[in-house]
């Protein structure tokens, strides 16, 4: 099990009477993981509180290899923080911005100028790097801010809905440069997103917050897999004899009408010969059949709902 | 797109240390109001009034040559200046009176167009640096780099003393320079070697408790227009009340300083204590520590109020710029 990259027990922030994290303890893994859950359940405060941008009541830890709370500003010089919010230096064009972040980050000015180019370049940034941030799209500002937060080559990153404001193919560009930086170059991502599509297409882990607890602590593939294993398969045709074959073979089996897909449940791979037989007898048609997964939607508005959610037991379960 | 896309590339080479690093926050603040035509033209201006106590300087050290020099020079300390025992001084023994007639010249400019030119200038430039980022929410850039809320203000405080040395402590400097330069004799840097050291100690009360008040109005909205009003309003009504106070009492007696003699008014003898509301009007109240660090304070209150006040403002201006900004990281 490689060391976790943030591990914090005991975190206590309250504003006034209002908590807004309750004794949270967490393990951060190497990888990307994503930081889910509704509004108000503490994800920002937990960033703030990680990178000393505000003081927890209570709790202790370590991020990265320095100690939390007494060493945060050592944190923040191997953090990179994408903050949610739309911000920028008045008065500052886009390549000025990011020296601005890179020399404030201890890099030389050549160093930081350099870098800066570098990281631009790497964000997609052309001739507009010259220009006022003020003019910049919201899209272009996300850009700015992603590649401030790389411009000191911190090894872990905190990316506070990075893809807000992204238009759909800047988005599947920014989700690749985050899995590329995870996988190729070694960095730790914390991913804070509403966006569950985001969390599927590039976290390894998934934290889901939930009124300031932590609620769900599960690797993706866990969270993904039903409880008992379920095959979807989609057919050509009239399904009806096939369906009642399968059924007569034990399996239960559910249709969609709508997308015309059929789910099969409790069928294990070994048993997936007996579907290919039976759609032989039956002269159907199988254009598709892959093991089912859960809908982490689903799994988040159960979570955030307050419902008991029934673990793998490979599950590696949450918290408190 | 890039002639050569390196791509991603990691960086391993040496940062500089912390405690340098608001530095930066400076230097990027100097460099933006730098880029503005009108505050290029404003430094160049406020130079201008060095002329004035050039000359003074000029006539003094030729005035044992040239007795008109001279005789200008008891004019003006009796009259704008109001330094009637130093003008009798300069008379009897020009050489014994080098030290206070220099100093008093460069008071006079610290406390005259320099003071005015202060107010202008940082009118126009302060209340933007903490307005500004609360408005971009920039702070959230900054913070999230190893910089603390103290070092963050000094930073941008650094942007407003980088333009009152421009305007105050450099051309007084350079007066001073000037005045060893037109001196025949070395035994003037003996005579008045305490002179730098005054105009540093001057410069920084005007500077500090100045730039914390500016900073703190800055720091109260994301509208800066509203911390430029609320700047202005305080140099102009303190100005005003402490006019209006200190002076009504002989407007409404009906009595009238005489006029025609020659030196200042002899307020006192009127009834008029120029002490008592002095501290309503920052104007006044720098006055009286200038001439302290000059060692030529004109009244006899103690200066410890006056000191006491800026001390006053200076905390309360810098900490309420540092308790906005982390209440701002808070939310």
């Amino acid at each position: 099990m490689p060391r976790a990259i943030i591990d914090i027990e005991g975190v206590t922030k309250k504003y006034g009477r209002i908590a807004a994290l309750q004794n949270v303890s967490l393990s951060f893994p190497p990888g990307i993981t994503g930081l889910l859950g509704p509004n108000g359940s503490g994800k920002s405060t937990l960033i703030k509180a990680l990178l000393g941008l505000l003081r927890a009541q209570t709790g202790r830890g370590r991020v990265l290899e320095f100690d939390w709370p007494s060493d945060v500003r050592s944190i923040r010089d191997h953090v990179g923080y994408l903050p949610e919010d739309d911000c920028y230096v008045a008065g500052l064009t886009g390549i000025e911005s990011v020296t601005l972040m890179a020399r404030l980050s201890g890099l030389s000015g050549d160093e930081g100028l350099r870098r800066s180019h570098e990281m631009l370049d790497f964000c997609g940034f052309g001739e507009e790097r010259y220009r006022e941030v003020e003019s910049y799209s919201t899209g272009m500002r996300q850009k700015l801010k992603f590649s401030q937060t790389l411009v000191h080559d911190p090894p872990l990153l905190i990316l506070d809905e990075p893809t807000t404001g992204l238009d759909p193919d800047q988005r599947v560009a920014m989700l690749q440069r985050i899995r590329n930086l995870a996988t190729k170059h070694g960095k730790s991502v914390i991913l804070s997103t509403h966006i569950l599509h985001d969390v599927r297409s590039v976290c390894d882990q998934v934290v889901i917050l939930v009124g300031g607890t932590v609620r769900v602590v599960d690797t993706l593939e866990n969270l993904s897999r039903p409880i008992e294993p379920t095959v979807q398969i989609t057919v050509d045709g009239d399904a009806a004899p096939f369906i009642e074959q399968v059924r007569k073979a034990g399996f239960q089996v559910h249709l969609d009408e709508e997308t015309r897909g059929l789910r099969i449940e409790s069928i294990e791979p070994d048993q997936f010969e007996i579907v290919w037989r039976i759609a032989s007898q039956t002269a159907t048609a199988i254009r598709s059949l892959e093991p089912a997964v859960n809908s982490l939607d689903k799994i988040f508005i159960d979570v955030a709902a307050g419902k008991p959610r029934a673990m793998n037991s490979e599950g590696a379960h949450a918290n408190q | 797109m890039p002639i050569n896309d390196l791509g991603y590339r990691a960086w391993a080479g040496t940062r500089m240390a912390r405690a340098i690093r608001p530095w930066v926050v400076a230097r990027s603040g100097i460099s933006l109001v730098w880029r503005r035509r009108w505050l290029r033209m404003m430094l160049m201006f406020a130079w201008l009034p060095i002329i004035v106590p050039a000359m003074g300087l000029f006539a003094f050290e030729y005035s044992s040559t040239e007795p008109e020099f001279e005789q200008a020079i008891i004019q003006l300390l009796r009259g704008p200046l109001r330094q009637p025992e130093l003008a009798g001084r300069m008379a009897s023994n020009p050489e014994e009176a080098r030290h206070d007639v220099w100093a008093t010249l460069i008071l006079a400019y610290f406390r005259y167009p320099q003071l005015f030119a202060m107010v202008i200038l940082i009118g126009l430039v302060a209340p933007m640096l903490v307005s500004y980022d609360l408005r971009t929410k920039a702070y959230l850039m900054y913070f999230s780099r190893p910089l603390s809320p103290l070092q963050y203000v000094m930073g941008k405080s650094a942007v407003i003393w980088f333009i009152l040395v421009t305007i105050v402590t450099v051309p007084a400097l350079i007066l001073y320079v000037v005045g060893v330069m037109l001196s025949t004799e070395f035994s003037v840097i003996r005579e008045t070697w305490d002179i730098p050291l005054r105009i540093l100690a001057a410069s920084a009360v005007l500077m500090i408790p100045t730039t914390a008040l500016a900073m703190g109005y800055s720091s109260l909205t994301t509208e800066s227009r509203y911390a430029t009003f609320a700047w202005f309003a305080t140099w102009a009504m303190g100005f005003v009340a402490y006019q209006v106070l200190t002076f009504s009492s002989v407007a409404v007696s009906g009595r009238r300083p005489p006029r025609g003699g020659r030196g200042p008014v002899d307020w006192e003898s009127l009834g008029v204590d120029l002490d008592r509301w002095r501290l309503l009007s920052p104007y006044h109240t720098l006055g009286k520590v200038e001439a302290w660090v000059f060692n030529l304070d004109p009244t006899p209150a103690s200066v410890v109020p006056a000191f006491a006040a800026l001390g006053g403002i200076t905390l309360a201006g810098f900490w309420l710029v540092r308790y906005r900004i982390v209440a701002r990281l808070s939310v």
